[in-house]
């Protein structure tokens, strides 16, 4: 279970709250969509939630561990992809993902067994011997995911993870997503695509300037909507 | 020429970070930088103070001979070697190696624009290195002997001008170098090896022409009546060897008559013309480098590569599958191979060259050193040491990680961990100065399996606190945006404050060592030195466990 608690950030000591007083109760086996324009304060959440942001006030707790008391206990049982894949371009793709497998702890025949299966789902396995420098944005992308998934994490959480992946990554993308719901994970991820959080989603929620304006399953949010037809309208009137 | 100056106005403000700068400023962030700045600035005051001084003692011997002007062209040549050489690896990153030159390229610009450009810059950031060498010259020249307000302005031009020409040399030779280098394979490597072949040349010609300066200088029987005629004699010999040396050297002394500004506007057209003439060559040469340079090697091979990668999988420990990484890193970045490793390679191969050119010094020399093999043990120690902060391979390695940052804070790795691993990998290129200086050593003198020992032991020892004084240093406020690897280790404060404090600790403890030498029986100095470096890691190491875990928590 992930447990957020008056989760607060403002940047710069400045009075403007890029998260303000959030609380979210996310439940294992739930796909979590987090939704919000530019500037929301998404991706904000989202480093508080694996560590890269301090927050100013509030708790982040996942199966009841304390994720800013216990990081190194926290960390282990997250997997992250950020929205813009930053990865070590000298090393090649399997050096990358053994460095990765390492820190994890990750057994050699787990860890070449995953290896095998994620990279020819997202045949990237043809490049492993090549340096990440050489790879394009969307096989970048590939390589995170695939060093997120190697790891079998309670809380597999990405930011804006369909931009750049093609059609068809995208698809086992979901197909993964789901599968480790079923398996008793939390997936947690921001979107723009409205469409995938829409189809994917067990629950919603839209957050703006930093507050979170609503949240629930899709047929929750329509109740409350106007306009009560698609995921696009109820965004946008919520945003306005 | 308005576009060429809004070029020159953006490349200076991207590679000063004046706009981000300024933004902190505003923010009131960082505030304390720049008194760290000034306090590491600080450090280097003993160090300066001492070689100022030395430089003094030189000026009168120079002066005693009615040689004084060759004080002045000393200093200026030496700027231009400098310029010269740290130019080698300037140029090539910020030609070749920045990303900005992928949003330069498709612009409807000339490659001459994007080269004149940069070089302005590149300049700029030369002035940083060249004044603390040229001033001290200047200012004891000027104060020795009578000078007039023309001299000081003569001075500052000269200052401006000095760094232009070994520059346009180091551009061109660069631009030629990686255009004839740019074949499609194994780049990387290839122009690392062609470089360190390249350097090795440059040092050979260096030699050469030294001793032939020498010779020139002192053959003939009419070699003291010229040194007492011509008071500019030995300006004029080495002038021959590069003339717009010469030329400033002679504008400066000559400040009283019409010879200076002579003298001066000669140096500044050659200057312009040699500018102009480096511009004109980029045309044809420097795209022929640049493009298809990031280009990786093609797919053949590809599938065996593939197995390979796959096979050499191998279960590490967190730390050593750390410094594996750092490791790979730093060998597969040339600008980090050439600063951190081929640096400790060259160093004692100059030394070995330079000493052993000359005869008559090299024979007594070795028999010197043949005598007090202790001597040796402790300066090689004390090379290694100071090398281990010198590489900056501890002093950047968070800065090294840049934006892929997010990566180590978000793993479950301990602190105790990156610390270990971190260490280790400083100390790969110590392994490797240590061979270096091990191999020049035994052209000279026969070291005991003992000595060597104690040199790799206790060199290694005090290596570890060398890291870790640059680790503090870079986890305190890491330089994580870069465009370019080179501003990571080249332009990052963080080495400068290590390599200040480094070497207060390292002339401290030699300090003490010389003191003791001849007091109490060399062994006890070994225990000594020994016990300090453990005492001060085990101590950096705590301090080292709270500061990462704190700013790894912080860091924004």
């Amino acid at each position: 279970m992930l447990i957020i608690n008056n989760l607060s950030k403002s940047y710069d000591n400045s009075n403007i709250k890029a998260v303000d007083n959030i609380n979210l109760t996310i439940k294992p086996g739930e796909i979590f969509g987090f939704l919000g324009p530019n500037g929301a304060g998404k991706t904000t959440t989202i480093k508080m939630i694996v560590g890269l942001l301090k927050p100013d006030g509030g708790r982040i707790s996942l199966s009841g561990i304390d994720i800013w008391e216990n990081p190194l206990d926290a960390k282990s049982k997250i997997s992250y992809v950020p929205d813009n894949p930053e990865v070590y371009d000298k090393l090649k793709g399997m050096e990358y993902l053994n460095f990765i497998a390492d820190m994890y702890g990750i057994s050699k025949e787990l860890r070449l067994g995953k290896i095998k299966y994620y990279t020819e789902l997202f045949k990237i396995n043809d490049v492993l011997g090549d340096t990440i420098g050489s790879y394009s944005h969307g096989m970048k992308q590939k390589i995170v995911l695939t060093s997120a998934l190697l790891n079998e994490p309670e809380l597999f959480i990405l930011d804006e993870p369909m931009v750049g992946l093609d059609p068809k990554s995208t698809y086992n993308l979901k197909e993964i997503m789901r599968k480790m719901c079923d398996e008793g994970s939390i997936v947690f991820f921001s979107t723009h695509v409205l469409e995938v959080a829409e189809k994917l989603c067990d629950r919603i929620a839209i957050i703006n300037k930093g507050k979170i304006i609503t949240i629930g399953t899709m047929e929750e949010l329509r109740a409350h909507a106007k306009e009560r037809e698609s995921l696009e309208n109820i965004f946008l009137e919520l945003t306005e | 020429m308005n576009r060429f100056i809004s070029l020159i106005k953006t490349d200076l403000n991207n590679t000063f970070g004046f706009s981000y700068l300024i933004y902190n400023f505003k923010k009131k962030k960082y505030i304390w930088q720049p008194i760290v700045a000034f306090l590491a600035i600080l450090s280097f005051i003993p160090t300066y103070i001492v070689s100022v001084k030395f430089l003094r003692d030189i000026y009168h011997v120079y002066s005693g001979i009615g040689q004084s002007s060759y004080f002045l062209q000393t200093g200026i040549i030496l700027s231009q070697i400098l310029v010269f050489l740290l130019g080698i690896i300037y140029v090539m990153s910020k030609y070749y190696f920045a990303n900005d030159l992928e949003q330069l390229v498709p612009l409807p610009i000339k490659p001459s624009y994007i080269i004149g450009s940069k070089f302005v810059t590149l300049m700029i950031s030369e002035y940083i290195t060249t004044l603390p060498l040229i001033l001290p010259f200047i200012f004891i020249y000027g104060r020795n002997t009578r000078v007039n307000i023309l001299y000081w302005i003569y001075s500052i031009l000269i200052i401006l001008l000095i760094p232009i020409l070994p520059l346009i040399i180091v551009s061109i030779i660069v631009m030629a170098f990686m255009k004839y280098t740019n074949i499609k394979g194994r780049k990387d490597l290839f122009r690392v090896i062609s470089g360190i072949f390249f350097i090795g040349i440059i040092i050979y010609i260096q030699i050469i022409l030294q001793n032939y300066a020498q010779r020139a200088i002192t053959d003939g029987s009419e070699f003291y009546i010229n040194l007492i005629s011509d008071s500019n004699f030995l300006v004029k010999k080495m002038g021959q060897i590069f003339p717009p040396g010469m030329w400033a050297t002679l504008s400066l002394v000559n400040h009283g008559n019409i010879m200076g500004i002579a003298y001066l506007l000669l140096f500044l057209l050659v200057s312009l013309l040699g500018y102009f003439i480096m511009l004109l060559l980029s045309e044809s040469l420097f795209y022929g480098g640049l493009i298809g340079n990031t280009e990786v090697r093609t797919s053949r091979g590809r599938e065996k590569r593939n197995i390979r990668a796959i096979k050499s999988t191998k279960v590490s420990k967190p730390y050593i599958a750390l410094a594996k990484k750092e490791t790979l890193i730093l060998i597969r970045t040339p600008i980090y191979l050439i600063n951190s490793v081929l640096g400790s390679v060259i160093v004692p191969i100059i030394g070995f060259v330079s000493i052993y050119s000359n005869d008559v010094f090299m024979t007594s020399f070795k028999e010197i050193l043949n005598m007090y093999p202790q001597y040796v043990v402790l300066a090689s120690i004390g090379i290694i040491v100071f090398q281990g902060i010198a590489n900056s391979v501890g002093s950047t390695t968070f800065s090294r990680e840049g934006k892929n940052f997010w990566i180590q804070r978000t793993l479950p790795i301990t602190v105790k961990d990156q610390i270990i691993g971190r260490i280790l990998a400083a100390l790969f290129p110590q392994l490797i100065a240590l061979l270096s200086l091990l191999i020049v050593e035994s052209f000279i003198i026969s070291l005991s399996i003992i000595d060597i020992f104690l040199i790799i032991f206790i060199g290694l020892l005090g290596s570890i606190s060398m890291a870790e004084i640059g680790m503090i240093i870079d986890i305190l406020k890491p330089l994580l945006i870069w465009d370019n690897p080179q501003r990571a280790m080249k332009q990052n404060l963080n080495v400068l404050i290590s390599l200040g404090i480094g070497s207060l600790y390292i002339l401290i403890l030699g300090y003490l060592v010389i003191k003791l030498i001849g007091k109490v029986n060399i062994n006890y100095i070994y225990i000594l030195l020994s016990t300090v470096f453990i005492i001060t890691s085990i101590i950096l190491f705590m301090s080292l466990r709270k500061l990462i875990k704190r700013q790894f928590e912080n860091i924004e």
